[in-house]
């Protein structure tokens, strides 16, 4: 299984599984026009916990959605293993999504006629590999919310379902998009102890959109964005603990 | 400066706009129909009134043997009656040598003066016939233009037994004759049937009728009573051979016209006002969701501080410009509409003047429902929104309180794939709109039956009145009663395949104070060629004694089975006798009193004579037949079903079927709104939901399988019940409207409840399949960064 096997190569520097050449996104036309990312190049590596930062327009959330197979770059090259994202139709990049990616939004994004339990079983009964849903939710500690609607629920609680339905397909790479930004504290701390959780015990490549530079402590490496550029890249020897994180 | 809220208004309403466009088109379709028939309706009575008023249409008819002229002094002294029109009116024969048939006609004489004091005529064409010019004549102008007779053509007619020429020098329309029916053929026969107007004296001494007369037309005079006037008037003229006073509504066109009128009141007044009313209550469903679909502005406008009555007005301006583009739509239509049928018309109903009346108060009136069915709903929505806190309207509408359902929760079975689950909670969990956007959808159907069913009554009347009842195919009335040798000669003739004789007289039923004219059938017990029906379509056997009375008429007379009636004759001996009614029957078309024809020839005191053939003939030998019966000299008319079949066709049939054709076809376009908003809406209340399924990973398919299960469900449920609803409100409809000679049945053909479904269906797809493209279009990224 890849999981395992990401474990037993953990001594050595994994090779990267995300490479992007040149990625540029262009948004509108004539006075219009806005270049979201300009020129970006990156590689992702298996397993590695990255934080981008950076100002609204940087382009981080732009960069995620096309690594998230949601958006298509204008120019450039993104490719996940041999999955070209492309020039990828609409079918491809549904697969793709289907098959490896999870998502985690701000707005959580949960069906609200379906019960904590079912939105994770919606995402598992289209994986091809699926751990249980009860087993997501216990990771994210919410088994005994199974049977509730999303509304009887808090925002914390909603977001931590966001995070068990993201993982539940066992997805190669967990993509947030500011998890805690609609959070308190300590909220927002449960949500990211629980994706670290996920990032450690699964191994799953993980990246998170955020404002909140204390965030940014759990990284293995930190991006900086700004005018659709990554600005610097800064490796993060020392992680912390979701539960140590302050803002 | 430029509200900003108002340049939103114009903003949605541009970037709504093929849903603003079919609401529009819904309050077009119901404000043209409504406008429209009510127009048509009025222009018709309107027409009506004026043809009777200007051609002094009289109030009092009677015909007699012979009266002389002093007489008609008498009855101006009686009380009660005004102006007196004593004449000389003759049935007649006309022959033509281009018509194998025999064409019967009226005779009437003109005074001096020309133009009588009662009944004028409205000239269409051509000059008044000079006195000195015993041979010249008015002809009506419905069999001018049936049979292409111009002014100046020669026309022969056989008066009392002599055939004589007489030139035609105008054709004019006349209060008596707006339809010109006789007694054999229950509709109107343009071709074979015409009016003549000739000069006193011409007409007098060819009847020896001079000094005298045979028929009276008088008015009443202000505060008359009419019973009282016509039980003097019967008094008066009794010695004469009068048979029997009658006023207005027992004057056959009269009758036959006021229950076109009915019939039209139905199809114009009636079944559009229900219509508009049901296309107001969809306008009212249709612009409530699309403003309860823009919960999120509205919450967020009022969280801005603006005040509800602010937003109220916002959403106000929004579905009055749409109403009001509706009405625009749907007043030029409904002109466009009104003047095309009315000039349909034309061919039927013989009134000098007949024009569209577009009524300013029913503009008004259609324009204000529409108004007020669209402004209730948004104003309605708007408040329920509004009174929300704002932070909750700004949330996406959750299905209200699931969990307090505790079923709902349970039908998350593991084999049904989730995305049904989500159709079936939404669908349950929200049971007014559901019901309310079913409804919605179950009303477009009965709009669409409306149209669709006159044309199955039509084909029904016809089936019924000529393939069942009237089986013979032709019909030949004789210039004085018949006995069997008449039967014989016609069985001889090769290509008679069978031939019956029937006995018609004119009657009068008299049930205490009520009465009713009509005509008495005498036919024999085995009659094959006519054959009267119960509900059921079961031939009913002619009793042997009493009579069968046509339920229609039982009604007027407040009488049944068992009871007794008067009949009396009015024509040859006018017996009277108590008869008991012995069967009823329920005709579709006209109204009959039936009875053995041996009783009848005893009840007139003469013997076993008929004065009417019905023939079932060999169509491959009809030429060489009515060559022979032409040359028959006792033949005065005749009629041929088949070419009925065609007058019905062209006249009620194309005149009826106008409107009803518009009525479907405005019912469709409805139904197509309806559908489409529907489906509309709820990709709009659900685009974000629809767009999170995408980004989790749930193809095209699969996410616009929700939307279409959705659309399916309700079909489902709301195409039965909308059939149900038509068939009940045309049940309701016809029984309420089922006039004196057309009984109007609530037969609605399988064939019509499948267009309605299918059409119901295919607006369902057609609406699924543009919504498809939207939610293939949906962008994911967008959705991600609102919540709305």
């Amino acid at each position: 299984m890849e999981v395992r096997d990401i474990r037993d190569s953990a001594a050595q520097p994994p090779a990267p599984v995300f490479v992007a050449r040149g990625l540029t996104k262009v948004y509108g036309s004539g006075d219009a026009r806005v270049v979201a990312l300009k020129d970006v190049d990156l590689d992702i590596r298996q397993g590695e916990f990255i934080v981008l930062l950076g100002p609204s327009g940087s382009g981080k959330s732009t960069l995620l959605n096309i690594l998230g197979g949601l958006d298509a770059p204008t120019s450039g090259t993104a490719i996940w293993r041999d999955h070209h994202l492309t020039g990828a139709s609409d079918e491809e990049l549904t697969a793709y999504r289907r098959d490896h990616v999870g998502f985690v939004f701000q707005f959580y994004n949960l069906i609200p006629s379906l019960t904590v339990e079912e939105n994770v079983r919606l995402v598992a009964q289209i994986a091809s590999d699926p751990m249980k849903p009860g087993e997501a939710l216990d990771l994210v500690g919410l088994s005994e919310r199974a049977g509730h609607f999303p509304s009887q629920l808090s925002g914390g609680e909603q977001q931590r379902v966001a995070v068990a339905r993201a993982i539940v397909k066992r997805p190669d790479i967990l993509l947030c998009d500011e998890p805690t930004g609609a959070l308190d504290v300590d909220t927002g701390r449960l949500v990211l102890a629980a994706i670290a959780k996920v990032n450690a015990e699964l191994g799953t490549t993980t990246a998170v959109i955020t404002h909140n530079t204390a965030i940014a402590g759990m990284a293995d490496r930190v991006l900086r964005l700004s005018g659709g550029r990554i600005v610097r890249e800064e490796p993060n020897p020392k992680r912390i603990h979701a539960e140590d994180v302050t803002w | 400066m430029v509200n900003v809220l108002d340049i939103k208004v114009l903003r949605d309403l541009w970037s709504m706009r093929l849903q603003v466009l079919s609401i529009a088109l819904l309050v077009a379709a119901g404000v043209a129909v409504f406008v429209m028939s009510a127009s048509n309706y009025r222009a018709l009575v309107g027409a009506m009134d004026a043809h009777y008023r200007n051609e002094r249409f009289a109030d009092i008819f009677v015909s007699m043997m012979r009266a002389p002229l002093a007489v008609s002094d008498r009855l101006r002294e009686t009380e009660g009656i005004g102006i007196v029109e004593p004449r000389v009116a003759k049935a007649v024969r006309v022959i033509r040598g281009d018509s194998v048939l025999p064409i019967s006609g009226r005779i009437i004489a003109l005074p001096a003066a020309g133009q009588p004091l009662l009944n004028r005529l409205h000239l269409v064409q051509g000059r008044w016939p000079d006195p000195l010019h015993p041979e010249e004549v008015i002809i009506n102008s419905a069999y001018a233009e049936a049979r292409n007779v111009r002014v100046g053509d020669t026309i022969d007619v056989v008066l009392n037994g002599r055939l004589q020429a007489f030139r035609v020098v105008g054709s004019a329309m006349s209060p008596e004759f707006v339809f010109a029916t006789r007694a054999a053929v229950p509709l109107p026969d343009d071709r074979n049937f015409v009016v003549l107007w000739a000069a006193h004296d011409a007409v007098a001494s060819a009847f020896d009728m001079k000094g005298a007369f045979n028929d009276v037309s008088m008015t009443l005079a202000p505060n008359a009573s009419t019973p009282h006037v016509l039980e003097e008037v019967d008094r008066l003229l009794k010695p004469y051979g009068g048979t029997g006073a009658y006023d207005r509504s027992d004057q056959p066109s009269h009758r036959f016209l006021e229950d076109e009128l009915a019939e039209q009141e139905t199809l114009s007044v009636v079944m559009p006002s229900v219509f508009f009313g049901i296309a107001a209550f969809l306008l009212n469903v249709v612009t409530g969701r699309m403003v309860e679909a823009q919960r999120g502005q509205i919450a967020s406008l009022k969280a801005l501080g603006f005040t509800n009555r602010a937003i109220a007005l916002h959403y106000v301006k929004l579905v009055t410009a749409i109403a009001l583009l509706g009405s625009a739509i749907g007043l030029a239509l409904g002109r466009w509409f009104a003047i095309a049928v009315v000039g349909s018309y034309h061919a039927f109903f013989r009134f000098p003047l007949l024009d569209a009346q577009l009524e300013p108060w029913l503009l008004v009136v259609a324009v204000l429902v529409s108004l007020m069915a669209a402004n209730l709903a948004a104003a309605s929505a708007v408040y329920r929104i509004a009174t929300l806190a704002p932070a909750e309207g700004i949330r996406p509408e959750t299905p209200p309180a699931l969990h307090r359902f505790g079923w709902l929760q349970k039908i998350g079975n593991r084999r049904i794939p989730l995305q049904y689950i989500i159709v079936a909670r939404t669908i349950l969990g929200r049971p007014v709109r559901t019901l309310l956007t079913t409804v919605g959808i179950a009303f477009a159907i009965p709009l669409v039956l409306f149209g669709l069913y006159w044309f199955d009554a039509i084909d029904y009347m016809i089936d019924v009145s000529f393939g069942r009842v009237e089986r013979g195919d032709a019909f030949l009335t004789f210039t004085e009663p018949v006995s069997a040798d008449a039967l014989y000669e016609l069985q001889a003739i090769p290509g008679v395949l069978k031939a019956e004789l029937q006995r018609i007289v004119p009657v009068r039923l008299r049930a205490g104070h009520r009465t009713y004219r009509t005509s008495a059938t005498g036919l024999d017990s085995a009659s094959e060629l006519k054959v009267l029906r119960d509900r059921a379509l079961r031939p009913i056997a002619v009793p042997s004694d009493g009579i069968m009375l046509s339920r229609t008429i039982a009604r007027q007379l407040d009488i049944g089975l068992g009871d007794n009636v008067m009949l009396e004759v009015l024509e040859g001996s006018r017996s009277a006798r108590k008869v008991t009614v012995r069967r009823i029957s329920d005709d579709i078309l006209g109204n009959s009193v039936t009875m053995e024809r041996t009783a009848l020839n005893r009840l007139m005191r003469e013997g076993p004579v008929a004065n009417v053939a019905a023939l079932r003939i060999d169509p491959d030998q009809s030429g060489p037949i009515w060559s022979r019966i032409r040359s028959m000299p006792r033949i005065e008319g005749s009629s041929v079903k088949a070419l009925w079949l065609a007058l019905f066709s062209e006249t009620i049939g194309g005149m009826v079927l106008i409107g009803a054709l518009i009525l479907a076809g405005f019912g469709m376009l409805i139904a197509i709104a309806v559908v489409y908003n529907s489906a509309r809406v709820a990709l709009q209340e659900r685009a974000w939901e629809l767009a999170s399924l995408r980004i989790v990973g749930l193809t095209r398919r699969e996410v616009s399988g929700v939307i279409f299960a959705e659309l399916a469900v309700e079909l489902v449920v709301a195409v039965p019940a909308g059939l149900l609803i038509g068939r009940y409100l045309i049940e309701v409809i016809a029984s309420a409207r089922a006039s004196e000679s057309f009984q109007v049945p609530a037969v609605i053909d399988p064939g019509s409840y499948a267009i309605a479904a299918l059409l119901v269906i295919g607006a369902g797809v057609a609406s699924f399949i543009t919504i498809r493209r939207r939610i293939d279009a949906l962008d994911l990224v967008a959705v991600l960064k609102t919540r709305d």
